[in-house]
């Protein structure tokens, strides 16, 4: 295949059938939704505005497929698209973290798929291609991967058969949805009512009249509460279930050459190269009842990982520890330290995760014998939540390994983070107003792509502990830096 | 190990004035509530004002000093230590082979005094840009030039 062949290449022309199915319904739905607040109703009107939405859908799918085009050249590759506003971006090659090749049902049938290469930038589409022919996918990812060279016509588009680190078979995957239990069905439900109230068929107002309201609240009996409870919990792990299967359906883990290769998806296929290079920590996490029994989910946070996915890459979702070794080893991480040998916080912490409950707790239990003596909910929940911050504290602990930092914690669900030294960007060491007097100081370890929410910190360590661990870290990085340059020449 | 190096002492000037704008905004805020409904109910007649007062003359005379003694920084071989805080004390080590790139920036109150502040940029999340206000534009270039040259082009 000669180079002019991909010059200035259009997307796949399933792209435009593709396209207006997904443009027209929001056309329409914003064409009904003026016609509901116009209140002029009527069955012509919106066959109308299925028509308008339809021709319209119809001539934007095809403006954008008509100016989308995108170039391989020597070592990079050019997107340009846009209909007004003319965009052109240059993805060089070895900017490229990993290519994500998604294909959803339609896209199937029509041999099509989605590529997205990420360059760990923060825009979400910047190297979106929607979408190409499946074999140009794989040809695109040789080419990125083997830098600039062009794929020869004769050699094989397949690489040779890569060694399986990870499967789950259709009863792992059942099994797992189980724990999976979901309630965004009900999310779902308000959404279709929300809907339904916009175009004025229902009106949920009208459900809690007084004498309706009275009328319902005969029907609300312990049965009837225990019945809709179970119907609820019932309905969450089914929905659980179908949302497992349809991601994590024929789940397979392999070694390819610079990672490793996700694959999964029912409808959906979905693969993903979970570049080792790339990975900055290991997460290993499990829920109350999958760990008793256990089960552990294991992902790695990579710079291009999916921030649906909680900028996290899962490599093994639900899987025995016998099973994550293997892959730790392979991505050249160590193994978990077993729990005993973690370094815990000391005991005073316990005390300081008590004080603000108590200083909450004080004025609410006052305030229940003096004014009202429903404070006392109040005061209970807090002791609640006292007793969850001590059991945390339990849990909560830090392990220096040879070529890693491991931190672990959490109540119900347990996280543990392994992070190689090489891959520490900051040492922070805080210390507040209530930590002070104790003499107690949090260390957060940031690393490259790491959650807002769970980054690796040991919190409320004795403040010299902390001192001296921040110094370790950071002689570990020096050493862990000069062992890598030393190897590099 | 260096010692630790404290601000210029310029910066409680620039604290300072920072300091006198927000209270005098508060000043006006407190005294449009005295002027509103307020008098009808149980408050006391300039409490709201008096209370304004007290913290401004706590944010002019009192903060500035204490917001100045608590920052300080240390250039070591290899790393950069920052110190600050004032409620929550914080102390953030960046390796120099893990910048990312470095800003110089001056503010509008800073640029009377001649100071500038130095924004260090990490591929992290959470320390992702550490700023070092209150360094004399010509110390905070002369650090920026030297972090630069230690800066490795490492990848992630």
């Amino acid at each position: 295949v000669s180079e002019h062949v991909l010059q200035g290449r259009r997307l796949h022309p399933a792209t435009l059938i593709v396209r207006w199915l997904r443009i027209v319904p929001q056309m329409f739905a914003a064409g009904v939704g003026l016609a509901a607040t116009a209140r002029r109703e009527g069955f012509g009107r919106f066959l109308i505005y299925a028509a308008v939405a339809a021709a319209l859908g119809a001539v934007f799918a095809f403006l954008y497929w008509w100016r989308f085009r995108y170039t391989i050249g020597d070592g990079e590759i050019v997107i340009e698209k846009g209909v007004l506003r003319r965009q052109r971006r240059v993805i060089p090659f070895d900017r490229v973290h990993d290519i994500a090749i998604e294909q959803r049902l339609l896209a199937r049938l029509f041999g099509a798929a989605k590529v997205r290469i990420e360059t760990g930038g923060a825009a979400r589409d910047e190297g979106d291609l929607d979408m190409i022919a499946i074999a140009d996918a794989h040809a695109l990812r040789d080419i990125i991967r083997h830098g600039a060279r062009a794929p020869h016509a004769d050699a094989p588009a397949e690489t040779p058969e890569e060694p399986v680190l990870f499967e789950m078979g259709l009863a792992r995957v059942l099994f797992s949805g189980v724990f999976g239990f979901s309630l965004l069905f009900l999310a779902a439900i308000w959404a279709v009512v929300q809907q339904l109230e916009q175009l004025h068929l229902v009106d949920p107002a009208a459900w809690f009249t007084p004498q309706e309201a009275e009328t319902a609240a005969h029907l609300v009996t312990l049965t009837f509460g225990l019945e809709l409870a179970a119907l609820v919990i019932v309905l969450g792990v089914v929905a659980g279930v179908v949302r497992t299967v349809l991601r994590d359906f024929g789940f397979t883990l392999t070694r390819s050459e610079a990672g490793l290769r996700r694959r999964r998806g029912l409808f959906t296929l979905s693969e993903v190269v979970i570049p080792i290079r790339r990975t900055q920590v290991a997460l290993i996490e499990s829920g109350l009842i999958g760990r008793a029994l256990g089960w552990q989910r294991l992902a790695f946070q990579t710079l291009g990982a999916d921030k649906k996915e909680g900028g996290v890459q899962v490599a093994a979702p639900f899987a025995r520890m016998e099973e994550i070794l293997p892959i730790l080893a392979e991505a050249g991480f160590p193994p978990p330290p077993p729990r005993e040998s973690f370094h815990g916080a000391p005991k005073r912490a316990l005390l300081r995760k008590i004080v603000p409950h108590i200083l909450i707790a004080v004025p609410l239990t006052m305030a229940a014998f003096l004014f009202d003596v429903r404070a006392g909910v109040g005061v209970a929940a807090i002791a609640v939540l006292a007793v969850a911050a001590a059991l945390r504290w339990r849990t909560h602990g830090h392990y220096e390994h040879e070529s890693a930092f491991c931190v672990t914690g959490g109540l119900l669900r347990r996280r543990l983070w392994l992070m190689p030294y090489e891959k520490l960007q900051a040492i922070d060491i805080s210390s507040g107003p209530i930590q002070r007097p104790m003499r107690l100081a949090t260390l957060v370890v940031d690393t490259a792509g790491a959650p807002s929410m769970h980054s690796l910190a040991m919190h409320d360590l004795d403040a010299a502990e902390a001192d001296a661990l921040a110094d370790r870290l950071y002689a570990a990085w020096l050493g862990a830096r000069a062992l890598i340059k030393g190897r590099h020449g | 190990m260096q010692e630790l190096t404290p601000l210029d002492p310029a910066q409680v000037h620039v604290l300072r004035i920072r300091s006198a704008i927000a209270a005098v905004l508060g000043l006006l805020g407190a005294w449009a509530i005295e002027l509103s409904q307020l008098r009808e109910t149980w408050v006391p007649a300039m409490l709201v004002p008096a209370l304004a007062l007290l913290g401004g003359l706590f944010l002019v005379f009192v903060f500035p000093g204490r917001r100045y003694r608590r920052w300080s920084y240390r250039e070591g071989e290899d790393e950069i230590e920052i110190r600050r805080g004032s409620l929550i004390l914080r102390r953030t080590i960046v390796p120099f082979g893990r910048v990312q790139h470095i800003d110089v920036a001056q503010g509008p109150i800073q640029r009377p005094f001649g100071l500038a502040t130095l924004i260090i940029h990490t591929a992290g999340t959470q320390s992702a840009s550490v700023s070092l206000p209150g360094l004399k534009l010509a110390d905070a270039e002369a650090l920026r030039d030297r972090i630069r040259v230690k800066i490795r082009q490492d990848l992630v």
